[in-house]
C-alpha cells in the first residue's frame, strides 16, 4: 500500500541551461530542511536530484522533475523528452559517458552521474526510448532499514 | 539544555526597536516585536553584523575584561596578527607589545610558529581527505556556525584542525607551566581579538571541546592603554622597550591572506571574505557547482580579520601597514623554522570532536505536523505583499509566513492586514484587492 503524500512539488528542467543548473536541487534542499529533515536524507536527495538535473542539462530539451514526499520516503521522479539511453546496463558503469569535450571542460560528463543516484537511492529505476526519452525514478526511505 | 553562548547582548533599555539589526542579520535570527529587538540564539551565528548596524549601541560585544586576569598567577597575551597594523606610525611592534605587558599581561605570544604548524597540518589532511570536496577552514567562528545553522549538509566539510589560536594557548601553558613550576590552570592564555566571535569559539566551542584559551581582550578595549603607553616609552628615549616583538613575516603573512596560498600552492583553493560572498560560494558548492575546488578559507568580514567589528583602525590602513611591516621583517626566521620541524611530528592538531549540524526552531512534531506548517507558510506568504518592509518585526515576507506558521507571530502584524489599516480602507471605500 502506497502511504498517503505529504507533500509533492514539480519542477521544469530546461536543456543546455547550465546557467541554472543546480537550481531544483537547491529548491528540493531548502524545501526538505524548512521541514527540519535530517542532514543526511538532504544531503542524498540533494546528490540524486543534482546528478539527474545535470543529465537533462547535458541531453534533453526539457524535463519534469516530480518530487513527492510521504511518511516513509521521498521519491525524485525525472521524466525528459531526450534522445534517450541505447543500453542502459552500459550508461550504469561508472566511468561510461557520452559527454562531449567542451562538457567535460565545464567539469561534467565524467560517466558518474546514474551510477551515482544508484548509489545513493534505497529503490532506483531506468527506463528509456530511442528517441522519445527517459524516465528515471529514485527512492530514498526516510527511516534507515 | 542551557541557552547557547553568544558574543554579544542586546540592552533592552537602550533598544529602540528600529529595525536596523533585523535588516542586516545573515541568518534571519532578529525579530523586533514590542518595540524590541530579540534573537533567536539558535540561529545566531555571532558574525557581530548586528553590532556595527545599532546606532544606539544597544547591542555590546561580550569580552573579558582585564579584571578577569587578576585570578591567574601568569599571564600570556596572544594578540591577532591584526594588532601589530592598528597603529599610528612610530609606535612599532616592540611598543605593542611593551604595551600589553603595561596592562597587566607577563608575556606576549607571537604564534607565526602555530600559524606554520596547521598550515602543514592543513595540506596532510587535505592530501589525505577521501570527503566530500571543498574542505572549509575553521579559523573564523562565525563561517563554522554558518555551516551549522545555514548549511547542516556541509559539516563534514569543516576541516578539523584547531584554528593557530588554540593550539598556541595550548603550547604557551605548557611552556610556561614547565619554566616556571606553575599549574597549568594558574596561567591565563588570553586572545587579543580583532572580533567578538573569537571569544564565544572559547566560551562554547563548536566542537563542544573546551579551549585552551582563557578569554579574550577586544582590540579597541587594549588600543588606548597601548598608545598611552608607547607614548611615555617615546618621551624616555633612553629606556627602549623590553618585549619580543614579532620574529618573523610568517605571524602577519596569514592575515594578508597568502600565508595558506603558498602552502597550497598546487592545490585548488578559494579565499574568500564578507559573509554574503561566502554564501554564495556556500550555495555554489550545495549545488554541486564547485567540486574541483579542494579548500575554502573564508572570513565573515570583509578583507579578513583585519576588518573585525572590535578594530580601531580603518581596515585598508590596517592591511596597508600589515604589508610593510611585513615587507621589513625576515621571511621566516631560523629558530622558527627549527621549531615548526620540531613540534610538527609530536603534536595533535585534531579537533577533538567532529562538530554538528546545530538544529533549528521550529521543527518540533511528527514529520506530517511539520509539512503542514511549511504548506502552510507557503500558503501565507501569497497573502503577504512580498515588500520585504520588516515592519511587522520579521525581516522577511517569507520569515514571517514561517513565524505565523508555527504561531510565533500574528498575520494582523502585517500592516497589510492589520485591523486599523482595513478600517481606514473601509472608510475610504477604497476597494480590498483580492
Amino acid at each position: 500500500m502506497e502511504s498517503d503524500v505529504l507533500l509533492r512539488k514539480t519542477f521544469e528542467v530546461h536543456g543546455l541551461d547550465f546557467d541554472k543548473a543546480g537550481e531544483t536541487s537547491a529548491e528540493v534542499k531548502a524545501i526538505l530542511s524548512d521541514i527540519g529533515m535530517d542532514p543526511d536524507i538532504i544531503l542524498r536527495a540533494g546528490v540524486v536530484t543534482f546528478e539527474a538535473e545535470m543529465n537533462v542539462v547535458m541531453y534533453a530539451a526539457r524535463a519534469t522533475v516530480i518530487f513527492t514526499l510521504t511518511e516513509e520516503d521521498l521519491s525524485i521522479e525525472v521524466v525528459d523528452d531526450g534522445p534517450g539511453i541505447p543500453d542502459i546496463e552500459l550508461a550504469l558503469q561508472e566511468g561510461y559517458s557520452t559527454a562531449s569535450d567542451e562538457m567535460r571542460e565545464m567539469g561534467f560528463g565524467y560517466g558518474m552521474g546514474l551510477p551515482n543516484i544508484k548509489k545513493t537511492s534505497d529503490r532506483f529505476e531506468l527506463g528509456s526510448e530511442v528517441g522519445k526519452g527517459t524516465r528515471l525514478l529514485s527512492v530514498i526511505h526516510l527511516n534507515a532499514k | 539544555m542551557s541557552a547557547l553562548a553568544h558574543g554579544f547582548r542586546i540592552d533592552e533599555e537602550k533598544c529602540q526597536g528600529c529595525l536596523a539589526c533585523m535588516r542586516v542579520c545573515p541568518t534571519h535570527a532578529i525579530r523586533v516585536r514590542q518595540g524590541r529587538a530579540r534573537y533567536t540564539p539558535e540561529r545566531c551565528i555571532d558574525c557581530g553584523v548586528c553590532l556595527s548596524s545599532c546606532q544606539w549601541g544597544a547591542i555590546a560585544p561580550t569580552t573579558s575584561s582585564v579584571k578577569d586576569l587578576c585570578g591567574f598567577k601568569f599571564r600570556v597575551a596572544i594578540p591577532s596578527p591584526v594588532l601589530f597594523g592598528q597603529f599610528p606610525a612610530g609606535i612599532s611592534p616592540a611598543h605593542i607589545s611593551q604595551g600589553l605587558l603595561m596592562l597587566g599581561f607577563d608575556a606576549v605570544w607571537d604564534f607565526a610558529v602555530e600559524i606554520s604548524l596547521v598550515d602543514r597540518a592543513i595540506k596532510e589532511y587535505l592530501e589525505n581527505w577521501k570527503g566530500p570536496l571543498p574542505l572549509i577552514s575553521v579559523a573564523c567562528p562565525v563561517v563554522v556556525r554558518l555551516v551549522q545553522v545555514a548549511y547542516p549538509r556541509m559539516v563534514d566539510q569543516l576541516i578539523c584542525i584547531q584554528p593557530p589560536r588554540e593550539i598556541a594557548g595550548r603550547e604557551a601553558k605548557r611552556r610556561y607551566s614547565g619554566e616556571l613550576g606553575i599549574p597549568r590552570d594558574q596561567i591565563a592564555a588570553i586572545h587579543i581579538t580583532p572580533c567578538q566571535a573569537k571569544t564565544i569559539s572559547i566560551l562554547e566551542p563548536a566542537e563542544r571541546v573546551e579551549s585552551n584559551l582563557d578569554g579574550t581582550l577586544g582590540i579597541s578595549e587594549v588600543y588606548n592603554a597601548i598608545v598611552a603607553s608607547a607614548n611615555t616609552m617615546k618621551a624616555e628615549p633612553e629606556k627602549p622597550p623590553k618585549a619580543v616583538p614579532i620574529r618573523s613575516a610568517a605571524l602577519l603573512r596569514s592575515c594578508l591572506g597568502d600565508g595558506l596560498s603558498q602552502v597550497l600552492a598546487h592545490h585548488r583553493y578559494l579565499h574568500v571574505t564578507g559573509i554574503s560572498n561566502i554564501t554564495q560560494v556556500f550555495d555554489d558548492i550545495e549545488k554541486g557547482r564547485l567540486r574541483n575546488v579542494e579548500f575554502v578559507e573564508a572570513h565573515s568580514c570583509w578583507s579578513g580579520c583585519a576588518g573585525g567589528n572590535l578594530t580601531v583602525a580603518n581596515v585598508y590602513v590596517t592591511l596597508s601597514k600589515m604589508q610593510s611591516l611585513l615587507d621589513r621583517l625576515p621571511d621566516m626566521d631560523r629558530e622558527t623554522l627549527a621549531e615548526v620541524e620540531r613540534r610538527y611530528s609530536t603534536e595533535d592538531f585534531g579537533l577533538g570532536r567532529p562538530i554538528l549540524p546545530r538544529p533549528a526552531r521550529g521543527h518540533s512534531g511528527n514529520l506530517s505536523e511539520r509539512v503542514r506548517a511549511v504548506r502552510e507558510a507557503e500558503a501565507l506568504l501569497t497573502k503577504l505583499p512580498g515588500l520585504d518592509c520588516g515592519l511587522c518585526g520579521a525581516p522577511t515576507c517569507k520569515e514571517m509566513a514561517k513565524d505565523v506558521s508555527i504561531g510565533d507571530a500574528l498575520l494582523s502584524e502585517c500592516i497589510y492586514h492589520s485591523n486599523d489599516l482595513q478600517r481606514s480602507r473601509e472608510s475610504k471605500r477604497i476597494p480590498k484587492e483580492k
